[in-house]
């Protein structure tokens, strides 16, 4: 059995009370509660801070360009289902020139988990203006205020038929744990968002501006996971602030609804390509 | 004339809204980040537009739209970035649209790293997007000559209705250096293509779409003949030391600076040695090179890269005489010793050029 020891990678170089590190250290136990072995996992990650996740977590890594972890994710979750995937990136790549690709990663459900650091600002470069940060978000890029609304990642992903989404805080360990670890054990595609302060360059959405706002929905009386359309509602009546698993739904995946997809994963498949089936190849063409 | 110390990507953004470009669309990229922060603060002052964009294909595209209004308009990014505003210039280039695009490298390929690289000249120069079409490329190697030549730049785009590139590095864009800006010259440019509201005139079209081969070859022709114009007319290049020169370094940009230092050790050395600037990386100045196939006897090019810009260089001396080389990579700047050295081995010792 592997042991958290055995999923530490490189030296994080994340700022003192960065909440990516909660985020890692939440994957890493997720995987080793649910027994899974690091050369049992792949973490692809995009670009910004929250890219180096795939270098600090010791598991297959691939660290992608900007917005690009789900597809190259997809690619090697259907290139090797043997291996968990976990995509992960920000708030600025996977919400920005990712939107596409996350939008149809939802609606296609190919079983990857996708963790997104949401920490409303470009970090990496020190501080501008991302996809969620809020209107009249001021910052190197909007020095007078953002003019933009910010974009709905959960409203986006449940329109788009998304089969699992959870909502989860850096500051709040335990749960986030317990949401990453319900994400990868769903199967199809499950978006955890979690909200990872910057405690560089965002003073407005902060450990503590969180722990003011945030309800859990085992809090909220009645609250309907698998009710799509009740959970939209709720999440607009909250602005978002909500944590917990927030809808999820049994539903065929890609592999599932695929004709004849193979059973044994294509990487550990005979393909075969031995000298004497390039020659009766060849000899087809004499 | 005031002077400023300036770091070069604030001196560009500058130089830019002096050159009275009013529209920027831009996305957050080390080492060129300044660029936009800087355009953020400034553009709402002088009364133009700013935007932060989604993605840099969103804002290559961003500025087709402006670009089409017959306003100055730029856009900056570092390599990554820039190679994926491809599809955009390619677009911006066939409808004949007017901008600057600045390109601070990073190294490459794939993600590579934030080090001082020289490795998008091919990119640059040869046309990154697809199809027959040509950047002007700008390479300055100052703070100064990054302010000149982006008030150049969008003087050059106007006057043939071609996208500009200006090509530094990360060195060129964070370091301080004292600069003036000078008084962008006032031109007279004939904006009657642009789309401005038809009412009252023939109505203006961009578009690069041809289903007719005849139509699309007479396009082709066209622009053919364009480029051949600004081959003809604007090649710049700088010379150092050259007037009794036997052997020519060619070098741009940063690397072109430590050149500088390795020529003038040389010369102490007894060497009669000098440099070739290109400072227009394309057209790439060939001009430079017909008056020394005769006398020069040997050249070596210093690049930031496995070797780009030594192509051209020898395509043009054209066996003539022999065309060493010395590179550093990946962010590594070479060092006006190791010049030397490679130079003497080269030249004197009979090793490898």
């Amino acid at each position: 059995m592997a042991t958290l020891k055995d999923f530490r990678g490189d030296q994080p170089t994340w700022c003192p009370g960065c909440g990516h590190f909660s985020v890692m250290s939440s994957l890493q136990k997720a995987a080793v509660d649910l027994g899974i072995e690091p050369h049992e996992m792949g973490v692809i990650s995009g670009i910004g801070c929250s890219g180096k996740i795939s270098e600090y977590t010791r598991a297959y890594g691939f660290h992608t360009l900007h917005g690009r972890a789900l597809p190259v994710a997809q690619g090697a979750a259907l290139g090797n289902k043997d291996v968990k995937i976990i995509a992960s990136g920000g708030d600025g790549d996977g919400y920005g020139i990712g939107i596409g690709h996350f939008i149809h990663a939802v609606r296609r459900n190919i079983d990857i988990t996708y963790l997104v650091m949401d920490n409303h600002i470009y970090g990496l470069t020190k501080g501008q203006t991302s996809p969620t940060s809020s209107q009249g978000f001021i910052s190197k890029t909007s020095p007078k205020g953002s003019s933009e609304q910010p974009i709905q990642p959960l409203e986006t992903a449940l329109v788009n038929g998304i089969s699992f989404l959870a909502q989860g805080f850096s500051g709040n360990i335990k749960q986030l744990n317990e949401l990453v670890k319900a994400a990868i054990q769903h199967k199809g595609f499950a978006l955890v968002n979690v909200f990872s302060p910057c405690v560089t360059f965002n003073k407005v959405n902060t450990y503590d501006f969180y722990k003011e706002n945030l309800i859990d929905i085992g809090a909220i009386e009645g609250y309907d996971v698998n009710n799509r359309g009740k959970v939209i509602e709720k999440i607009r009546e909250t602005n978002g602030l909500l944590t917990g698993i927030l809808y999820q739904e049994e539903k065929a995946t890609f592999e599932e609804l695929t004709p004849e997809f193979p059973e044994a994963s294509i990487a550990k498949q005979n393909l075969h390509l031995d000298v004497n089936v390039l020659k009766a190849i060849e000899k087809q063409f004499q | 004339m005031k002077k400023y110390l300036m770091k070069g990507n604030e001196a560009i953004a500058e130089a830019a809204i002096q050159a009275g470009c009013r529209f920027y669309f831009g996305y957050p990229i080390t080492p060129s980040t300044e660029i936009i922060e800087y355009m953020a603060r400034k553009m709402q002052q002088v009364g133009g537009t700013f935007l932060q964009a989604e993605s840099e294909i969103a804002a290559i595209y961003m500025v087709f739209g402006a670009s089409g209004s017959g306003k100055r308009v730029m856009t900056a990014s570092s390599s990554t970035g820039i190679s994926l505003k491809q599809e955009g210039l390619s677009f911006l280039a066939a409808n004949e649209l007017p901008a600057v695009i600045v390109n601070i490298m990073r190294t490459g390929p794939g993600l590579g790293g934030l080090g001082a690289t020289q490795a998008d000249y091919f990119q640059a120069t040869k046309g990154g997007g697809h199809g027959d079409y040509r950047l002007i490329v700008l390479a300055p190697n100052s703070v100064q000559e990054m302010t000149d030549l982006i008030m150049d730049g969008f003087d050059l785009a106007d006057i043939y209705r071609n996208p500009v590139m200006i090509l530094a590095d990360g060195i060129l864009g964070q370091m301080m250096e004292p600069v003036i800006f000078k008084e962008p010259e006032k031109i007279e440019i004939d904006k009657s293509w642009a789309t401005t509201g038809a009412n009252g005139r023939k109505r203006n079209i961009i578009t690069s779409y041809n289903l007719h081969n005849e139509a699309g070859e007479e396009k082709a022709l066209y622009l053919e003949q364009k480029y051949k114009g600004i081959k003809e007319q604007e090649q710049r290049w700088e010379e150092y030391h050259m007037e009794d020169a036997e052997y020519v370094f060619v070098a741009y940009g940063t690397s072109a600076r430590i050149v500088k230092g390795a020529v003038d050790q040389l010369r102490k050395e007894g060497n009669k040695v000098g440099l070739i600037r290109p400072i227009t990386l394309w057209p790439f100045p060939e001009k430079a090179f017909i008056p020394l196939l005769n006398r020069i006897k040997g050249y070596m090019v210093v690049e930031m890269s496995a070797g780009q810009m030594v192509e051209d260089v020898k395509l043009n001396v054209n066996g003539a005489a022999p065309v060493a080389f010395y590179s550093r990579q990946g962010g590594i700047t070479p060092q006006p010793e190791e010049i030397i050295e490679k130079f003497n081995n080269s030249y004197h010792k009979g090793g490898e050029q």
